[in-house]
């Protein structure tokens, strides 16, 4: 129990230390080379560009069907002007970024992790730490910027999507809703409210990328870490996006 | 990685321009997003002000609406608590929405059961003068909630009212049931009239007595018809050719025409009297002429005697004397 206790402790160190190391790393000028654009490039083009499709429709085709219940509900009992409000606060504002963020958990968290572990494992990170070549600069920062911009791009995609879907399933097409609509906008978006939007989804984007590397560190020279790591990573992650979502949403309306 | 594993994910050669068009893609959508929720807040758009004094704004929130004629046309910017204590609720109104606003507009706070606080403009005259920026009103109060336990103590007595009238004893059903033996009366052989008096037998009694009535104005006409008649004769009798007015003028003459023989008759009693006078010593003679003079004037007297009582007989004043009709 206490070495279990002191392993979880362990492991949110090792991801915190990590994730000071590597603001310190994004803050310093130096550390945005072209090899690190490049793979940035390639990490956001695997973690976003690749899946937009995909995404945009698993985006869309549930929401719209959410939405729609949720407006059909609230219009059977009366509440229908504010079923507008309850599918922006709920849906757009909350569980939207909270699944892109688990969708990019899922798709590049865990691939993420599993690289840093099998770095670890081949005994990579240690040969560029003997070549002088600092890992969080060329391995870690990439990837954690290009899944903190993946994280925001689908996010705002998403919302996006949500939004339009939710004028449709609310007014069908008709453009006469729009006055109304714009004023349920205006109502819930308010500037408190997009920053803490924006803020929240950065820190999924970087807790996506940051949690799995800090598992994947705590791999060893044997393969057979490597899985355990990268499960630990994933839980921890898990856990981490339903805690920032909590805390959101705790700052907001408690 | 892609270079570790390049037959699984190939890295496409126009890399940098599908990833600059999905950033670029993000970017433009967030700035729209961003205008837009900016443009829905108002922030282009003039506004002016209303300031709504309150002696409670229990559930009015900021961003709460200001409806008039159920459209939104303004929003709660601030609430803040005055130095007297009451309450002040800052209202923010686009100004192409302020048109609706006039100096005469009243506005009220209501609290629903279900949903928020509600704070509604009403607007009498739009020809008033419109409301001035930073205008101060006072704001009526309704609360639901604090009406609901005194509409509910009203509504139980009605419903035990209601449930008192509809019982079976209920004064609500013994006026049905007389209303059934009513339109069963009037349906009845009785008709209205059974239904009016309560009953067949009186009916009856009605019917017949209206029958009776008739056969009176039938008798009562005949009378009438017998009556006309009676007097028709009456008249006849009385001023006709040979009526007792007529006998009663001959009779008056006869007494004439007696008297004059009387006083004719007198005249020889006073001659006669002179005479015996004048003969007085010789009164046997005279007394046997007295004798027949006698006689004379008894005769003249009957004569005037059976005048009158034919004059009694005829003339119908007299006290006793029955009029005899035919």
């Amino acid at each position: 129990m206490n070495a279990a206790a002191l392993a979880w402790l362990r492991a949110w160190l090792g991801v915190v230390r990590l994730a000071f190391v590597l603001v310190a790393a994004a803050t310093s000028a130096s550390s945005y080379s072209a090899r690190l654009r490049t793979t940035a490039l390639k990490q956001f083009y695997f973690t976003a560009a690749q899946v937009l499709l995909p995404f945009a429709l698993f985006s869309a085709l549930p929401r719209l069907i959410i939405t729609t219940i949720t407006i059909q509900t609230a219009r059977e009992y009366g509440l229908g002007t504010f079923a507008l409000e309850l599918v922006f606060r709920v849906l757009v504002l909350e569980m939207l970024p909270l699944l892109t963020a688990l969708f990019v958990a899922l798709r590049s968290g865990s691939a993420i992790g599993t690289e840093v572990a099998l770095m670890r494992v081949s005994g990579e990170l240690d040969d560029m730490q003997a070549a002088d070549i600092d890992p969080v600069e060329r391995e870690f920062l990439p990837r954690v910027l290009a899944s903190a911009i993946s994280v925001f791009s689908l996010t705002v995609i998403s919302v996006s999507i949500a939004v339009l879907a939710a004028y449709f399933s609310m007014y069908g097409f008709s453009p006469w809703g729009f006055s109304e609509f714009t004023r349920s906008v205006g109502l819930v978006f308010n500037p408190p409210q997009l920053a803490g939007f924006a803020l929240k989804t950065l820190i999924f984007g970087v807790a996506v990328a940051v949690i799995p590397i800090a598992a994947g560190l705590g791999a060893t020279r044997e393969l057979k870490s490597a899985p355990v790591a990268v499960l630990g990573g994933m839980v921890r992650l898990f856990f981490a996006l339903g805690l920032i979502e909590l805390a959101s949403l705790a700052v907001e309306y408690v | 990685m892609a270079e570790r594993d390049p037959g699984v994910t190939p890295i496409p050669r126009n890399l940098q321009f599908r990833v600059g068009l999905l950033i670029g893609a993000t970017l433009l959508l967030g700035a729209a997003m961003l205008i837009y929720v900016l443009y829905a807040r108002g922030v282009f758009e003039p506004t002016q002000r209303v300031i709504l004094v309150a002696d409670n704004v229990e559930g009015v929130s900021i961003g709460m609406d200001l409806s008039f004629s159920g459209f939104p046309i303004g929003r709660v910017h601030r609430i803040s608590l005055a130095d007297d204590g009451r309450a002040r609720i800052e209202i923010v109104v686009p100004t192409r929405d302020a048109r609706w606003l006039r100096a005469s507009s009243i506005f009220t706070l209501e609290r629903g059961i279900v949903g928020p606080a509600r704070i509604r403009a009403y607007t009498g005259n739009l020809q008033d003068p419109p409301l001035p920026d930073g205008a101060e009103r006072p704001v009526l109060r309704g609360d639901t909630s604090e009406e609901i336990p005194r509409m509910v103590a009203m509504l139980r007595g009605v419903l035990e009212n209601v449930e008192q009238m509809t019982s079976a004893e209920g004064s609500l059903q013994v006026s049905l049931e007389n209303l059934r033996v009513m339109s069963e009366r009037l349906a009845g052989p009785g008709g209205v009239l059974s239904g009016v008096l309560g009953g067949d037998d009186q009916a009856k009694k009605v019917r017949m007595a209206i029958d009776r009535a008739n056969a009176l104005f039938e008798s009562m006409s005949g009378v009438t018809r017998k009556l006309e008649g009676v007097i028709d004769r009456t008249d006849r009798r009385l001023y006709g050719e040979n009526g007792i007015a007529d006998g009663t003028q001959r009779a008056v003459a006869q007494i004439n025409a007696i008297l004059e023989e009387v006083r004719a008759n007198l005249k020889r009693v006073d001659g006669i009297l002179r005479d015996a006078q004048e003969v007085s010593g010789n009164a046997k003679s005279a007394s046997s002429d007295l004798r027949a003079l006698r006689a004379e004037v008894d005769a003249s007297l009957r004569k005037v005697s059976a005048v009158l009582d034919e004059i009694n007989r005829k003339w119908p004043f007299k006290r006793d004397t029955e009029i005899r009709l035919p």
